[in-house]
């Protein structure tokens, strides 16, 4: 009987012993790069993007429509475009995808830079949809070595974007302004401003979109198809930055330092007209007042042979990174942008953004007849002048060589004759590139 | 209930002893408990404010390196002669203009690649509102607005000050942000030819501490007028706190780590550190309720303590118990010891010590037992030698007076008188001396009895008839020597003094398994008591009344014995029960 006591109380004591060592179980924390699950089991995707009006708009869209297998929660970082660049470059260069979203969206004149710099950092993603209803010439700046990478998003198609009031108050009507050259342009411009008082357009001089604007309605780059530098002898270059230095010697140009000023150009009505690439459209919708004073042309074109009124600016596509969460990031970019009709239909009605998904491509939002641009069927207009598009291949080192033409230029402005400053870019850019 | 008291009387012992153990049980647990709980509650406290005040140090330095990098690109954008020149320089016409905002940025982008942390956004305005943003999403800055905000003007006024403001206006799109602004000013003219500022959102500040915080444990960053500029809370930013603002200020006065305040309705452990580039406060707040409660978990520890009193009770209920049963069995026992007469020993059950109390007792009991009978075994012995003395003696006088009473017959010729009265004296001297057993048969005693009564009639005339009435059955049966004798002797001498004649009856019958012997006169009778007191001399032999009784229950026990009832002029009844003895 005494035994038996004196084992129960050890058995309790243990137990005791056992009871408290093991009450201070430590939850464990799991920590993540950018997926993570949210506590309702939904998959985290990150997202950066630039515009809040266009292609973010686009991606919560996007979440809104997604109805596949893999819930997810979808977080939008917004930043601007350099930005993007800058961080992407640090974070890849780095190997360490730390920071990383991911989904990313890229301009396609920049994609070939990142795909062929850093071949492991993006995920390939061609099993997610099918390549082949996307329009061609969103599909080479988005593959590499057969392996697509992009998904297209926005077509870049241009239009001359212009206030019908400032133009017709300078003697000009919507006809007046169809199939223009920039040379013409440029005369229209000295028309504008001598008078209504308005600056044809705004400049940002760090940025020459209007460079590659004109010099692609003749299908001509700063490179050729093969890698070379095209500057000391690119006739449709010269041409352009010929009219880009008569519009600034006759102070035809509102100059801008970023791009909320250059959104606040024409939303404040300084300007008298934007030629961009069609996802500007929301920006410009976005001032309400200024609803019924706008319309869109085709883009002007260089005065030369084979050249037509159409041109590519930004277009950009998404981007899936190699990272944790890249099957549920390329899931939903498959089952949004990859496949969805309808989305595409509300995504050009809600947001105004004109896909390159082609099985989307008719449909009644093609036809919508936008109160904003005077009635005017915008979509059908860009969509129209989106086939006629000349095809070009924008290498590596597009911005690589913008830079070194932006300063070439200012001393082109400052006098320095047209042949040497693009001699001497030329032999900058082939010492930096080669 | 009284059941109850009952049970507590009879379990006394165990009750005082269960309960006194219980109460320090338990006293001792709580004590411990609460001693535990705020003892290790102090300790974490101290240890957490000190691990805090490092952390604090850790996020000065942050700061520091942020205002150290404002200073620093301060001084390059005011030693940038290129910068000054661009935004004194003429810009009539676009050329001038594209060349101005070109190169402004070329610079203004080197300076801000060195601006740590990335996320400060560096914006120069000029006098004309030129305005250039180096991130424009982490700020997009409406240029006619800032300049006629206070920020810029509050520059105008200190253009010799690095300002660091706060806002969450509609110039920040109500994002709330940090602004640090500076003039910057020509030093040859005294002129302002722009403005610096560099800005950074609070959301981007928070990055400075957020990894330090934590439910019940947040960081506020407090300039010099009480204002909340960033916080962890985000419900707090923006907040004026004069409230908090003074425990600071008292804090900072004092040379304490931290202090123990009330604020926000919670007791806060507040740790502050002033960071003197931004002329702002970083504040540590520590709710000590939440980390008493998260922290610490006084239900565990409550829970273990409850769980071992618990246990403690229940264990030291069965070994009490154990214990305390057994000592008052023993004690039940012994109380009821004398009703056994001693005889029943305790039993040896339960624990070491009352086991060996039982076996003591037990042992002790024995001994006592065994010391009794020895005892009684020699007074008994002793008893029967004085009896067996003095029934083998024959009164001298008796054998005188029967032996002078032949003589007269023998004188007086009575021959055949003579010779009866001595067949029947030696028959009755034959049985008295001769016969050495202690016991005889019916037949026999009823003969020594009729000679006995023949030789008194012998002597004293036939005026006292003795009649017999034995049961033939009862003739074989035997009864311890002469026990009748002194009652006849009694009847004879002593009951007939006033009546002269009267009659003896001698009755002996086997009546419920006992042996009956009466012997009734018809004689004086006489008053109970002084019966004993008169017959102290005995005519035949050395036993008397008084002994046989005695005798009787000391042979057979105490069933047995003498019954005598008398009344005057009635006679006396004598009746001797015996046990049935076969030969």
């Amino acid at each position: 009987m005494g035994k038996k006591i004196w084992l129960f109380i050890v058995v309790l004591l243990t137990t005791f012993l056992l009871a408290a060592c093991g009450g201070g179980n430590s939850e464990e924390s799991s920590s993540g790069d950018a997926s993570e699950t949210t506590a309702d089991g939904a998959t985290k995707i990150v997202a950066w993007a630039w515009d809040p009006n266009f292609n973010i708009a686009a991606l919560n869209l996007a979440s809104e429509n997604y109805n596949g297998d893999t819930e997810i929660e979808l977080e939008v970082i917004e930043n601007a475009q350099d930005d993007i660049v800058q961080k992407l470059n640090t974070g890849l260069s780095s190997g360490t995808m730390k920071g990383m979203p991911n989904l990313v969206l890229i301009e396609d004149q920049r994609a070939q830079s990142f795909l062929q710099s850093y071949p492991d950092a993006f995920y390939p993603i061609g099993d997610y949809f099918n390549p082949e209803d996307f329009a061609d010439y969103k599909l080479a700046p988005t593959s590499l070595e057969g392996e697509q990478y992009g998904l297209p998003f926005d077509t870049g198609a241009t239009g001359f974007f212009y206030r019908t009031d400032y133009l017709e108050e300078a003697g000009y009507t919507h006809d007046d302004l169809v199939d223009l050259t920039w040379a013409e342009f440029v005369e229209i411009a000295k028309d504008v401003k001598e008078q209504t008082g308005h600056a044809m357009l705004a400049l940002d001089p760090n940025d020459l979109g209007i460079l590659r604007i004109m010099m692609q309605t003749t299908g001509t780059w700063y490179t050729t198809e093969d890698g070379t530098i095209n500057l000391a002898d690119n006739e449709p270059l010269k041409r352009a930055l010929e009219h880009y230095k008569e519009l600034m010697d006759n102070d035809l140009v509102k100059l801008v330092s970023d791009w909320s000023q250059y959104l606040a150009a024409f939303n404040s009505g300084d300007v008298a007209s934007v030629p961009a690439g069609n996802w500007i459209a929301p920006s410009i919708e976005a001032e309400e007042s200024q609803s019924g004073l706008w319309a869109v042309a085709p883009i002007p074109r260089l005065d030369m042979e084979g050249a037509v009124n159409a041109s590519n600016h930004g277009g950009s596509s998404w981007y899936v990174l190699n990272i944790d969460g890249k099957e549920a990031a390329a899931e939903f970019l498959g089952n949004t942008f990859g496949s969805n009709v309808d989305f595409y239909q509300s995504l050009l009605t809600d947001v105004g953004a004109i896909g390159t998904y082609i099985p989307a491509s008719e449909g009644d939002a093609y036809q919508f007849e936008n109160e904003f641009f005077g009635g005017q069927k915008v979509i059908y207009d860009i969509s129209q002048w989106m086939e006629e598009i000349p095809q070009v291949d924008y290498g590596m080192n597009t911005y690589g060589i913008e830079d070194i033409i932006s300063a070439e230029l200012q001393q082109y402005l400052n006098g320095k004759s047209l042949e040497d400053m693009l001699a001497d870019a030329q032999a900058q850019a082939e010492a930096q590139f080669k | 209930m009284k059941k109850l008291i009952n049970i507590i009387k009879a379990n006394n012992l165990f009750f005082k002893i269960f309960i006194v153990m219980l109460i320090s049980v338990v006293m001792i647990s709580i004590s411990i408990t609460f001693s535990t709980i705020r003892m290790s509650s102090d300790l974490f406290m101290e240890r957490y404010s000190i691990t805090n005040t490092k952390v604090i140090s850790q996020i000065t330095e942050q700061f520091d390196e942020f205002s150290f990098s404002v200073v620093s690109t301060y001084v390059k954008v005011d030693e940038n002669g290129v910068i000054k020149g661009l935004l004194q320089g003429d810009k009539d016409t676009a050329i001038q203009k594209s060349q101005y905002f070109y190169q402004m940025k070329r610079h203004m982008e080197r300076i801000y690649s060195e601006v740590d942390p990335n996320e400060a956004n560096m914006i120069i305005m000029s006098p004309d509102h030129d305005v250039f943003n180096m991130n424009y999403v982490s700020w997009p800055v409406e240029p006619n607005e800032l300049a006629n905000h206070p920020v810029t003007e509050k520059m105008r006024r200190n253009p010799d000050e690095i300002i660091y403001q706060f806002d969450a206006s509609s110039l920040t799109n109500r994002v709330p942000m940090v602004i640090a602004s500076k003039a910057l000013v020509d030093r040859a003219s005294d002129e302002i030819y722009g403005y610096l500022y560099i800005s950074i959102r609070e959301n981007d500040l928070k990055d400075f501490y957020e990894g330090y915080t934590g439910e019940g444990n947040n960081i506020f960053l407090l300039n010099s007028s009480g204002k909340i500029i960033s916080s962890d809370r985000q419900n707090m930013i923006g907040v004026d706190s004069p409230e908090l603002m003074e425990h600071v200020e008292n804090l900072d006065k004092s040379s304490d780590e931290y202090h123990n305040i009330e604020v926000f309705g919670r007791n806060q452990v507040l740790m502050a550190e002033y960071l003197p580039g931004l002329d702002m406060y970083l504040v540590n707040l520590v709710d000590r309720e939440f980390l008493r409660k998260n922290v610490i978990d006084p239900k565990e520890i409550i829970t273990i303590s409850i769980i071992i009193v618990l246990a403690a009770v229940f264990i030291i209920f069965l070994i009490l118990r154990k214990m305390t049963v057994s000592i008052s069995n023993l004690v039940s026992q012994i109380s009821d010891m004398a009703r056994y007469k001693f005889s029943k020993p305790l039993e040896e059950t339960g624990g070491y010590e009352s086991k060996k109390i039982a076996e003591a007792f037990n042992y002790m009991l024995n001994e006592m037992h065994d010391y009794m009978e020895i005892l009684l075994s020699t007074q008994e012995k002793q008893r029967k030698a004085e009896l067996e003395a003095v029934q083998h003696q024959i009164n001298p006088h008796f054998i005188y007076n029967t032996l002078a009473s032949i003589k007269f017959m023998v004188k007086q010729e009575q021959k055949e008188n003579a010779f009866h009265t001595i067949d029947a004296f030696i028959s009755l001297l034959q049985s008295a001396l001769g016969d050495i057993d202690e016991t005889v048969s019916v037949e026999q005693e009823v003969k020594n009895l009729k000679n006995y009564v023949l030789i008194n009639q012998a002597r004293y005339g036939d005026r006292i008839k003795v009649n017999y009435l034995i049961f033939p059955d009862c003739l074989s049966y035997r009864l311890p020597k002469l026990v009748l004798q002194p009652f006849i002797e009694n009847a004879f001498f002593h009951a007939f003094t006033e009546k002269k004649t009267g009659y003896i009856q001698i009755l002996i019958a086997e009546k419920d398994q006992q042996l009956v012997c009466e012997i009734i006169d018809n004689g004086d009778g006489m008053i109970q008591d002084k019966y004993a007191a008169k017959n102290k001399r005995q005519l035949f032999s050395g036993i008397g009344v008084k002994n046989v009784h005695e005798r009787i229950q000391l042979l057979y026990g105490k069933k047995y014995g003498v019954v005598i009832t008398s009344a005057p002029d009635k006679g006396t009844k004598v009746k001797v029960t015996l046990p049935i003895i076969q030969n």
